[in-house]
């Protein structure tokens, strides 16, 4: 990474307030009134080429002891060069000095400032409005500053350090007497009604709008997209969210490392396994753990089980957004995911919030019939994988729907952050699997298949082809965890729980036991951002560690959330069914986009 | 009394019948479908109520009359209440002129009225009956379109829109189709038709001589029946019912009865102009070498076959709802602009040629 630095030095002898290098990974500090030239630069220059903006993520380092308090934290990719960057942006002094208390400070100019890159990389948009309403920073040059997840009318920014965690009282029995409960039992009172917040540039007069969500049977979950209809021809989407906003990160920020494990469950629910490996895989390079072989195999096989499963709740889902709820394949798909949450349930006793994976290895040994469960799962689905193709892949109406529909080509989805099979189907072979292994990936031998259309089509065609690979990874898999049947954790006992039997024997296990139990680990001071590819992307994880047992920030760059931006891009100019087929092909999950 | 009168109402009765048998069969079809879609997505379907679940439409039924009539503050009230029923009653009125079995019952009531009572197995058996088959059947367009426009609701007006369109494409190439039989026939009497078809031993099916107008009939008249894949006025998935959205409780219902009214209709239709009718081949033949008892029961046996063949056509419209994906509105329009009315038109064309080439030869002229 230093020729990296050299060049950005050559160019910006004086940009690099601090370069740190931790667990491979490289960070530059940069003031914010210098960061917008030294953007454009690593994003067009040729032998650097940052061309993908993975995440944008605030940090209040009020505790830290950073001379300025907010940072934003950009991590970038160079797809052509395969390395990552992380810039820290120190945000400009608010013109308006106003106290600390982010409680108070409603008044975009009062906020800590950073010039705006949404010119540079589209993807920056939402992404810095998520950061704007969450923690407060002012991206100065954003063309649309609004709240993101939050409501409107929200009074601070909750992920800075100084607001306040919950603390509302809970009532436990309703008193018919405490006014609180005055309404219960009474007939319901017609609420008033708000405008609805629609941006500037839409034409309410001459167009009609329509508000497609939040509760809609295409949106998968509770999305809104405002509708500017010209007839039937869309002529501007703008999805809106946030109404399954949970507050994961705020929540992890207030836990230890190890207790964060089944939130990730809840984010993309369709993909758990997936989310778990992403975020164990970020404390263990934060811990630098050795994961015994064992354990990384049965990592890419649950993974890759749990790609199946999610995938076929895309094509469940995307053939009921084309056909209609009576179309026969939904139901089909769902029956092959029941299989495979059966296989889940059999490991670990839960079917959709597994939480299998712990740091430092997996939370129970795998079970004796986990083997052949997955064999005679891999039989069942090679023949169903057909029939399904049989069904909708030469179908003339499916073609028609779907060829030519949500057209991204590679540069637009590059420039959106658009990440896995979307981007995959644009002509772009980067899978972190391949390009970054992770997890002994680097053992398996599979392909990566790509398409060229760019259409929802092409999408289609690389999903399915995806699953096929995922039964090779399994096969495989399966073969080598035969030969290699343990341990199914680590050794570090730092990290990782002694054996029952151990505790009774061993003083130090003992002790071992009773710290990890009691206090947790405590990663050193620093910051990491690991990402893995999820069935619908890149699923990112920041931590920073501040040498305590709870992380300091913990961020989570949904793939979902990210794919979602490009919604309008797609679908203008098409038509309300499209749309619907856009959104389908996108594959979204909304616990996912709103977190 | 008169004759006239009491025959006057005989028809009455008949047409009470008729409307309630056929929404009896309607909550069986329900059923039915339900079932079959459930079948085709490895599901077991409704098998909650009742023995196998015979009882489901029956409760649902119940459920939607008990459920409380809500107008909503800000439709149209008139039309709004008007259009189910507008819906029902235009696809129910499509069944009168429907010859269910060919020979007339007579009552042999000389002796107690001076007159005998002739139970035909049709209410009215008009002299262009396929005319009005055709415009009835396309009438039912107006209840959605009401329902629709009435409703004040963005997703409901783009629903009525859109049936608006389709139906009124949808009708050309399905009259040119009729047409191209009743060029073949030379009658537009419904019973005629039937009574062709009974020509060498009841194989003169349509169906067999007609195939290209049996084809686009049947798809046109899934798309104006609003059936999958053309379910666009409907598209649960996109405009979260269409020209429905607003409606509940028996009026919804009502739409509902409507659309599925609808569909057996078409059905009828089918069987009725392209597959014989109540006739079967050799059915006559065999019968008439029967003794007399037994051909005494020709009209229940017509009936039986007529039915018989309409659910096996609506099962097929079942299939086609859980296989076919939808089609896009454009492509819809397209479809029957671009290929089924230009094929029609050929083949209305091809037979009067034929038809014309044939009389020549044989110097008919």
């Amino acid at each position: 990474m230093t020729n990296v630095i050299e060049k950005i030095q050559a160019k910006y002898p004086s940009v690099i307030k601090e370069h740190i290098e931790f667990r491979d990974e490289t960070s530059i500090t940069v003031s914010a009134d210098e960061f917008h030239d030294l953007a454009s630069f690593l994003r067009d220059d040729e032998t650097l080429r940052y061309d993908l903006l993975v995440d944008v993520f605030g940090t209040d380092r009020l505790k830290l002891g950073h001379e300025s308090r907010l940072a934003a934290n950009y991590e970038l990719y160079s797809v052509p060069h395969n390395r990552f960057l992380r810039v820290i942006v120190e945000a400009n002094d608010p013109e308006i000095n106003s106290s600390s208390n982010g409680m108070q400070s409603t008044e975009k100019s009062a906020l800590p400032s950073i010039p705006s890159v949404t010119d540079i990389w589209s993807t920056a948009d939402w992404l810095e409005r998520e950061t704007y309403d969450l923690m407060g920073i002012n991206f100065v040059g954003h063309k649309n500053m609004r709240r993101i997840m939050m409501p409107d009318n929200w009074v601070g920014h909750p992920l800075r350090k100084d607001y306040p965690l919950g603390g509302e009282p809970v009532y436990f029995n309703h008193d018919r007497e405490n006014p609180r409960f005055a309404h219960l039992g009474k007939p319901l009172i017609v609420g008033p009604s708000y405008e609805t917040e629609l941006p500037e540039e839409m034409d309410t007069e001459g167009n009609m709008v329509v508000n497609l969500g939040p509760h809609h049977p295409a949106t998968h979950g509770v999305l809104r997209i405002a509708l500017e209809l010209d007839g039937e021809k869309i002529v501007r989407a703008m999805p809106e969210m946030g109404y399954l906003h949970s507050g994961f990160e705020k929540t992890g920020e207030n836990k230890r490392y190890e207790k964060f494990i089944p939130y990730c469950d809840r984010m993309d629910y369709a993909s758990p396994m997936c989310n778990n490996l992403a975020y164990v895989m970020a404390v263990e390079k934060m811990l630098e753990v050795e994961i015994p072989e064992h354990v990384q195999y049965v990592r890419v096989i649950l993974s890759e089980l749990q790609r199946i499963s999610s995938h076929m709740i895309w094509l469940g889902t995307h053939s009921m957004d084309v056909s209609g709820t009576t179309h026969a394949l939904p139901m089909y798909c769902f029956q092959q995911r029941e299989l495979v949450l059966d296989i889940f349930e059999m490991i670990c006793g839960a079917r959709m919030t597994t939480s299998y994976f712990s740091v430092g290895g997996l939370r129970w040994p795998l079970p004796g019939a986990f083997i052949d469960a997955v064999t005679s799962f891999l039989d069942v689905f090679s023949g169903e994988l057909k029939d399904f193709e049989d069904m909708l892949t030469k179908h003339p109406i499916w073609i028609r729907r779907l060829k030519g529909i949500g057209l991204l080509p590679a540069e637009v989805a590059i420039d959106f952050g658009i990440t896995g099979p979307m981007l995959r189907a644009a002509g772009v072979p980067l899978d972190l699997r391949k390009v970054r292994p992770y997890s002994s990936y680097d053992q398996f031998d599979f392909d990566v298949p790509t398409a060229t259309e760019a259409d929802c089509y092409a999408r289609y065609l690389v999903r399915l082809e995806e699953l096929r690979q995922s039964m090779r990874i399994i096969e495989q898999g399966i073969e080598k965890i035969k030969t290699v049947p343990g341990p199914h954790r680590t050794a570090d006992r730092k990290v990782s729980l002694p054996p029952r039997a151990e505790i009774s024997t061993s003083m130090e296990a003992l002790i071992h036991h009773f710290k990890l139990v009691t206090e947790g680990y405590r990663p050193p001071q620093g910051q990491v951002y690991f990402a893995n590819e999820n069935p619908k992307g890149w699923l990112g994880f920041g931590l920073i560690s501040d040498g305590t047992a709870v992380p300091h920030r913990l961020r989570v760059r949904g793939p979902s959330f990210v794919n979602l931006q490009a919604t309008d891009y797609m679908a203008k100019g098409g038509f309300i069914s499209d749309l619907i087929t856009i959104i389908g092909s996108v594959d979204i999950v909304l616990g996912e986009v709103d977190r | 009394m008169s004759q006239e009168i009491v025959q006057l109402l005989v028809d009455i009765v008949k047409l009470i019948i008729i409307a309630s048998v056929i929404m009896g069969i309607f909550t069986f079809i329900l059923l039915v479908e339900r079932k079959l879609i459930g079948r085709f997505t490895r599901r077991y379907g409704p098998n909650r109520v009742g023995p196998f679940g015979l009882l489901q439409s029956i409760a649902d039924a119940v459920k939607m009359m008990l459920k409380e009539e809500m107008v909503p503050g800000h439709v149209d009230k008139v039309i709004y209440v008007m259009a189910p029923g507008m819906a029902l009653m235009t696809a129910l009125s499509v069944f009168a002129v429907i010859p269910f079995a060919r020979d007339t019952v007579v009552l042999p009531l000389e002796s107690l009225i001076g007159f005998s009572v002739y139970l035909t197995p049709w209410v009215a058996d008009i002299n262009v009956g396929v005319l009005y088959l055709l415009a009835v059947g396309s009438l039912g367009s107006y209840g959605i379109i009401l329902g629709g426009w009435s409703s004040n609701n963005k997703y409901s007006l783009l629903g009525a829109l859109r049936t608006s369109a389709q139906m009124l494409s949808y009708e050309l190439p399905l009259g040119v189709a009729v047409l191209s039989v009743v060029v073949m026939t030379g009658t537009l009497r419904v019973t005629e038709i039937v009574e062709w078809q009974t020509q060498f031993a009841g194989l003169a099916w349509i169906v067999f001589l007609q195939p290209v107008a049996f084809l686009i009939f049947f798809i046109s008249a899934l798309a104006e029946a609003g059936r999958a894949p053309f379910d666009l006025p409907e598209t649960e998935n996109e405009l979260i019912g269409g020209f429905m959205t607003e409606y509940g409780a028996l009026k919804f219902g009502l739409f509902q009865a409507a659309e599925f009214v609808h569909a057996m209709m078409f059905c009828t239709i089918t069987v009725t102009v392209f597959l014989g009718g109540w006739n079967m081949p050799f059915l006559n033949e065999i019968l008439n070498i029967m003794p007399t008892p037994i051909q005494a029961l020709a009209p229940v046996l017509h009936l039986g076959i007529f039915i018989g063949k309409s659910l096996a056509v609506y099962c097929s419209l079942i299939w086609i709802r859980a296989s076919v994906p939808r089609m896009r509105f454009d492509q819809l329009m397209a479809f029957c602009w671009k290929w089924l009315l230009p094929i029609a038109l050929l083949n209305l064309f091809a037979t009067v040629m034929g038809l014309a080439i044939t009389a020549e030869l044989l110097g008919l002229w």
